[in-house]
């Protein structure tokens, strides 16, 4: 589903974030990308989303090159992902209902679907009574299950997760990550970088681990 | 899907635009502020242009003839004066009609007509008054008359007495046009400089927010439509700020302009071009803030 062919990322300034990265990712797999801050554990996730376009290599989404879609269109194709930051990046002005319904407005997803749809994912990650609230009335935990809400709703095929317990504490970790597995037992594929180990150590999943831009290692059921 | 799209943006800028409270307050002003300030400078520039003209119209020339003149001989020098293009209008002022006004603009009418009674005829000498198109060329009519074939019947010309006035004016109405256009391009160019920063700050503000709406997959015409919208109602609100503020702006200077404008007064030449001041200041409003939101935002949709 996701493949990196010979992927190398430079930055400005000869930085080398990325250094020939060969990676397989396929459908319904719950990927923990692991390594130390500057690794390239960001680069690779914004690699998937596009928002950065590989120095070298090929990155290739259900087979197609990211390079080859249009950048007018990448809008579109990023319907395909969902992203959770570590700082939830949610809407300020908007209140938890519309910052999810957001996802699903820019698509021009019917008002009824909509009224119907997010309730039901907010029931998913147990939020259904903070609807009506703002981001600025929630706490870190919450506003993470808001981002991961608004990830999920339109159904993606992949759901990127960049330090999503960056800003939580132990027990929101853990509700994230419980929310993650459940989220990938539904069938979505999951690409979660950290460098939390207690996380990565319950997850019991694929780690691959970075150092200095390149894959030292890569276990089916790997720990930190 | 498309209309559905508009609809969602539109409320979207509406919801932009009420939610955002002080921000949508400190635009607004400013906007309304430079509106003010352009709609200000127009309409001082128009009526200081109708002043001028009103005024232009009450200088004159009068040339007196000598008592013997006939007075088909003076109505057939008028009749040839209004043929030079220079000319705007001739009128032909007889004794009695110069003893008429004498009186009608006297307060002490009695004393003159006792006058009149001694002396036993009508003293006013007949006279023509000359107006110009333009008061520069005063000068040269006054010279042409002084030299023309009819001198010998002029008793004398007031030009000498009007010229201070007459030079004094030409050389106000073109400094003040002068002015006029340049205070008004300054204030123009700052208005919009000063919009069109306080809507980038706006823009500004919401650089979070653009990079969001494109993570979750929003086109830049998704993002960037609400914009517009709220530029538009900037437009409008601040548009209607400005007739509230130039409603009582000429409420109080009216006063002052009684009589000096064809429309009589600066609130009535407000009243009579309500919906045209109405429409221009919301115009330049609503593009003032579409044209300096679609500029600001572009920067922050190069993802």
């Amino acid at each position: 589903m996701i493949k990196f062919e010979n992927v190398s990322k430079v930055y400005p300034e000869n930085f080398v974030a990325l250094d020939n990265v060969n990676l397989t990712i396929e459908s319904g797999e719950f990927v923990s990308v692991v390594g130390q801050s500057g690794a390239g554990k960001s680069t690779l996730l914004k690699l998937i989303s596009a928002e950065e376009q590989p120095s070298e290599g090929v990155v290739y989404f259900n087979e197609r090159p990211l390079s080859s879609i249009k950048k007018r269109l990448l809008p579109y194709f990023r319907r395909n992902i969902g992203t959770v930051f570590q700082d939830f990046k949610l809407l300020p002005k908007k209140t938890v209902f519309e910052n999810v319904a957001y996802a699903l407005e820019v698509f021009g997803e019917t008002n009824e679907n909509i009224a119907e749809k997010v309730p039901e994912i907010l029931d998913i990650v147990g939020m259904t009574d903070k609807m009506e609230k703002y981001p600025h009335q929630l706490s870190g935990g919450e506003k993470q299950k808001i981002s991961l809400a608004r990830a999920l709703v339109c159904n993606p095929q992949v759901i990127l997760a960049d330090e999503p317990s960056g800003n939580l504490d132990p027990d929101s970790t853990w509700d994230i990550t419980q929310l993650l597995l459940k989220i990938n037992g539904l069938g979505t594929t999951i690409v979660l970088a950290t460098h939390n180990k207690e996380m990565v150590d319950k997850i019991e999943k694929r780690v691959i681990r970075l150092e200095n831009g390149k894959i030292v290692s890569d276990e089916i059921k790997g720990r930190y | 899907m498309k209309w559905l799209k508009l609809v969602r943006t539109f409320k979207e800028g509406m919801t932009n635009f009420y939610r955002n409270g002080w921000l949508t307050f400190a635009t607004v002003s400013i906007l309304a502020t430079s509106l003010y300030i352009i709609s200000v400078t127009v309409v001082l520039g128009l009526t200081a242009n109708l002043i001028i003209v009103s005024l232009q119209d009450k200088i004159n020339v009068s040339v007196y003839f000598n008592p013997g003149v006939e007075e088909s001989k003076i109505i057939e020098i008028k009749d040839k004066l209004a043929d030079y293009e220079e000319i705007k209008s001739v009128d032909y002022i007889s004794k009695d009609k110069a003893l008429e006004d004498l009186l009608a603009l006297s307060s002490n009418t009695e004393m003159i007509n006792k006058a009149l009674e001694e002396i036993g005829e009508n003293p006013l000498p007949a006279s023509i008054v000359i107006r110009a198109n333009n008061p520069e060329q005063y000068e040269q009519i006054v010279r042409s008359v002084e030299d023309s074939y009819f001198k010998e019947d002029i008793s004398s010309v007031n030009y000498i007495e009007n010229k201070k006035t007459i030079d004094r004016l030409s050389e106000i109405v073109l400094m003040s046009r002068k002015i006029g256009l340049i205070f008004g391009l300054a204030f123009v160019v700052i208005g919009i400089l000063i919009t069109f920063n306080a809507i980038r700050i706006t823009m500004y503000s919401h650089k979070q927010e653009f990079e969001v709406m494109r993570l979750v997959g929003a086109s830049n015409l998704y993002i960037r439509m609400p914009f517009v919208f709220e530029g538009v109602f900037y437009g409008l609100v601040a548009g209607v700020l400005t007739m509230i503020l130039l409603f009582g702006t000429s409420y109080f200077i009216s006063p002052l302009t009684n009589g000096s404008i064809p429309q009589g007064n600066l609130l009535s030449f407000y009243f009579s071009n309500f919906f045209w001041i109405l429409g221009a200041t919301m115009l330049t409003g609503v593009l003032l803030g579409v044209i300096s939101g679609f500029i600001a935002i572009k920067r922050y949709l190069k993802i």
